[in-house]
This record gives C-alpha cells, sequence and structure tokens, in this order.
C-alpha cells in the first residue's frame, strides 16, 4: 500500500447543535482518486473544510502527511465550489491563474519570468490560453471551472481536492473535466465533492459515501440498495463500463 | 468658460482647488475602486461620517481639525474592521452605530466649543476654493503613503479582495489586509474631505470607479480610468460652479452622478443593441 497522505481519525463536527459528521475515519493514499458522495447537507463541504483546516473538529484529529517534507497547506489545491465574486470583477483569466502564486511570490507589482511560464503551461494544458484576457465575469461555468483548476494547479499541489466541480456545467463538459483529472490523478492526490454518484464512479479509484456518518466503497462494489440508504429513496442505477 | 480660464490664470486660489482636485483623483482613483470591487460604499460612509468625532474634539481642544480628522478616520477604520470581523452578521448594524456615534460625538464637542464656526460647514460639505498650499502638500503626501502600500501590496490586496477564502488558504493574512485597506480608504477620506466635505466623500470614492468598472477588465486599468474620470469630473464641478458662484462641492458631486447615470444608460444602450 501507498503513503498515507491525509488520516482523518473518528471525527466529529456539529453547528452549534446540530450534528454534521459523526465519527467519520477515513484514510487517504498517495495518488488517489478519490470521490466523496453524499445528498445535500451530508456534511461534504464540511468534510472538505476540515480537511482544508477552515474548520476545526470537535472531536477527532486530521493528520495530513508529507512525504516530500514540505511546508504542508502550500501542498494542496482547492477547487471552491462557489466562486463568491461579482460577475463584475475586474480581474482577467491570466491574473487569476497567477494568484496560485500568491503564498511564494514577492511582494509589489510583477510577477518573475518562472511564474508566469509555469502559469502559461498550466494554462495551455487545461486549454484556456486563448481566454488568458478574457474578463472572468464573461466565462461560462465550463471555462470558469478550468481557470479555478487551473488556478490550484499552480500552486503545484500534491494534493487536489475540487468542491462539486461539475455543479454548474453541462455533461460534455463534466466528462472533459473528469477525463483532465483522470489525467492528473497519476501523479496527483485528488479528492472530489460530488453529488452525481453515476457518473463520478467512472473515474475514481473509491468512493466514499458521507451522510452524516461514512461508508466506504470501492467503485465497483456501488449497488442499487447501497444508493438506497445513502440517498433514503429510491434510486435508478445507471451502469456504466470500466 | 473663457471667464473661467481668464480667472484660472489670475487668482492663486483658483489654481490651487484645480491642484487639488488633481491629487484628490490619485487617491480617489485607487482607493474607490476597491471600495467598488469589494462593495463597501457604506462602511466607507459610515468611515467618513465618525470622522466628525475627531473634528470636534480638534476644535474643542483648539488643535488642528485635519489631524483630528485623520487620527479619528484611521481608529474608527480600525474598530469597524476589527469588530466586523468577529461579528459578520451584524455589519449593517454596526455601521449605523459607527456612523450616528461618530456625528453625534462631534456635534457634542462643537456645541461646547466657544465660536463654533464657518469652518466646520466647510468640512461638512467642502470649500475647495479655501484650499491652502499647506493643504495641498497635505494631500500629496497623504496621496504617496495611499500609492506605496497599494504598489507594496497589489496581489496580496487582488487576492483577498476577490476571493477571501482562498486567499486565506494560501497562508495570506486577510484579516491584515483588509484593515490595511480600510486603514487606506480613511486616508483618502481624509484628502477628499477637503474638496466635497465628509458628508459627500462617498460620491467620489464609489462613482467615478463605478463609471470605470463598466469598461475596464484589470483592477490596475480601474485605477487609471477612474483617476482620470475622477479629474474631470472634480474640475468640470470646479469651472461649472465658478461662474454663477454655486457651492462647488455640490456640483461636483452632482456631476459625478450625471456622469454616472449617463454611463449606465450608455451601457444599457450598447448592450441591448
Amino acid at each position: 500500500m501507498t503513503n498515507v497522505v491525509i488520516d482523518i481519525d473518528d471525527v466529529s463536527f456539529n453547528y452549534g447543535s446540530v450534528p454534521v459528521l459523526e465519527n467519520v475515519s477515513l484514510k487517504i493514499h498517495e495518488d488517489e482518486f478519490i470521490g466523496i458522495i453524499g445528498p445535500n447537507a451530508s456534511g461534504k463541504s464540511t468534510l472538505l473544510k476540515l480537511i482544508l483546516g477552515l474548520l476545526e473538529p470537535d472531536k477527532g484529529t486530521i493528520s495530513k502527511y508529507n512525504h516530500d517534507g514540505k511546508d504542508i497547506r502550500n501542498h494542496i489545491g482547492y477547487v471552491p465550489q462557489h466562486s463568491t465574486f461579482s460577475r463584475d470583477f475586474p480581474v482577467t483569466v491570466g491574473e487569476v491563474v497567477m494568484m496560485g502564486h500568491i503564498a511564494t511570490s514577492s511582494k509589489f507589482f510583477r510577477y518573475s519570468k518562472k511564474e508566469i511560464d509555469l502559469a502559461k503551461q498550466v494554462m495551455e494544458k487545461l486549454e484556456i490560453d486563448n481566454i488568458e484576457k478574457r474578463q472572468v465575469g464573461e466565462l461560462s461555468g465550463g471555462q470558469l471551472q478550468r481557470v479555478l483548476i487551473a488556478r490550484a494547479l499552480v500552486c503545484q499541489p500534491e494534493i487536489l481536492i475540487l468542491d462539486e466541480p461539475t455543479a454548474n456545467v453541462d455533461m460534455r463538459i463534466e466528462e472533459d473535466i473528469f477525463s483532465l483529472l483522470k489525467n492528473y490523478s497519476e501523479h496527483m492526490t485528488i479528492i472530489v465533492v460530488s453529488h452525481d454518484i453515476a457518473f463520478i464512479s467512472g473515474y475514481v479509484n473509491r468512493v466514499a459515501c458521507l451522510n452524516r456518518t461514512l461508508v466506504c466503497h470501492n467503485t465497483e462494489s456501488i449497488s442499487g440498495k447501497m444508493i438506497e440508504e445513502l440517498y433514503d429513496a429510491p434510486v435508478k442505477m445507471i451502469h456504466h463500463h470500466h | 468658460m473663457n471667464e473661467f480660464i481668464t480667472a484660472l490664470t489670475e487668482y492663486t486660489f483658483l489654481q490651487n482647488a484645480i491642484f487639488a482636485c488633481l491629487l484628490a483623483s490619485i487617491g480617489c482613483g485607487v482607493i474607490g475602486s476597491y471600495v467598488v470591487v469589494k462593495q463597501i460604499s457604506f462602511l466607507t460612509g459610515g468611515i467618513a461620517h465618525s470622522v466628525l468625532a475627531g473634528m470636534g474634539m480638534a476644535y474643542f481642544f483648539n488643535a488642528s481639525p485635519i489631524m483630528g480628522a485623520i487620527i479619528a478616520a484611521l481608529v474608527s477604520s480600525i474598530m469597524i474592521g476589527w469588530i466586523n470581523l468577529r461579528w459578520k452578521e451584524h455589519e449593517d448594524v454596526l455601521i449605523a452605530a459607527f456612523w450616528s456615534a461618530g456625528m453625534a460625538i462631534g456635534i457634542l464637542f462643537l456645541s461646547r466649543t466657544p465660536g463654533y464656526n464657518v469652518d466646520l460647514m466647510s468640512y461638512l460639505f467642502g470649500n475647495i476654493l479655501l484650499i491652502t498650499r499647506s493643504d495641498l502638500s497635505l494631500m500629496f503626501l497623504l496621496d504617496l503613503v495611499v500609492l506605496a502600500f497599494v504598489f507594496v501590496y497589489y496581489k496580496h490586496f487582488l487576492v483577498s479582495v476577490f476571493d477571501e477564502e482562498f486567499a486565506r488558504l494560501r497562508g495570506i493574512n486577510t484579516e491584515f489586509f483588509y484593515i490595511l485597506l480600510l486603514c487606506l480608504i480613511s486616508i483618502t477620506i481624509v484628502i477628499l474631505i477637503q474638496l466635497v466635505g465628509l458628508i459627500m466623500v462617498i460620491a467620489l470614492l464609489t462613482l467615478p470607479a463605478a463609471i470605470a468598472n463598466q469598461y475596464v477588465t484589470s483592477l490596475h486599468k480601474m485605477f487609471l480610468l477612474s483617476a482620470v474620470i475622477c479629474a474631470v469630473i472634480s474640475v468640470a464641478g470646479v469651472a461649472i460652479s465658478f461662474g454663477p458662484d454655486l457651492p462647488t462641492g455640490s456640483v461636483i458631486v452632482l456631476t459625478a452622478c450625471c456622469a454616472y447615470f449617463s454611463s449606465v444608460i450608455f451601457k444599457q444602450f450598447v448592450s441591448s443593441k
């Protein structure tokens, strides 16, 4: 087995008196592509925020291991679900991608040539180099998602965390984004949160099903019964081939 | 108009007024852009009005009102910022409290000051024609402070204003930059008070930048464009008000409002085509 990079050990979390997560334990391994799925309000986003360190667990621990010995905080890339900025914010695609450098970049106006080159490479890979000068407010949902992924990749993370990356895009773009992530997952740990169980299981190595508590499964073993338990409603099973 | 240009070559006070407009436009363009993109114009209004507390105290203790204004603006922006970070859900109430408390304290002190005079009116509503050389030097100095901070921390401000959560995850001290931004706003308010007075300062910190926002794709371009717009509007205001001897501050503010609405209508017209 490969190295454990994130070890979630018996974690519980409440918002006030409302329990959101109860006794969740999960080990995430190096270069794993793991999907966290569950219905709305099942605690998926909360679990991500706990992993990111934006929230502290009420009980249990979350350990992050870094086998390269670098500062772990700079090695998690995060792609948020909601972009909170207003649509007319005057900032271009290129400028948003460059923001990935902020933790390590110098003060003052300019970025170094090395930083610019890296951003250009990432934009080319994500096929957004042709919209570099566009204002982010003009982008479609799929383009914006690619920009946010590019920004996270510019941080050169070892772990990439995405919160509902395909919530606002159509099926075709959803496929594009997941096959892109699949490529990156060969040398990167990727954690994706999604409510779309049918779709996600075609790409990830492992699915963690969350509804306040956690049940873990390999993608092969998802059954109709399990989905019913999770969503508490009959669900049509869509079969797909690996 | 000719009358104005002739007067401009003759009278130093008019030349000073034009210099004041240009100096104010620098702070106005840069900091106004942040106010607009971060959507904190109400908060900015709160800081502007709380400045009266400092001015009132300065009058009472016979100190320089503009120094009182600087101190009051900095203190209230740090307090509003700090409380706001810990008490986010009642931001508008908090601002209303600072807004009115600042004015109330100012008026209490002024009422106890013997011979409370016409100067107060010029701080409330501005009197650009009374600006002196030393006022101009102070405005220049304050502009330099604002520009220096923005130049050094441009990237950090951009990330924190654009996406605070991301900035925090990258290890940026977003609380520090938030409070620093409020301090820079308060310095700019003091610069602008000389032009249009503290009651109307909010117009110059929002309208030129909001116009610029409709035409640019980057924040640094927004700085430049809104500084130019602010300069044009304020110089135009001085020129229009000079002939019929109207209150300059009010004319500047109304010019800004007209420019803003024209721009909005123009944009609507263009995009509906």
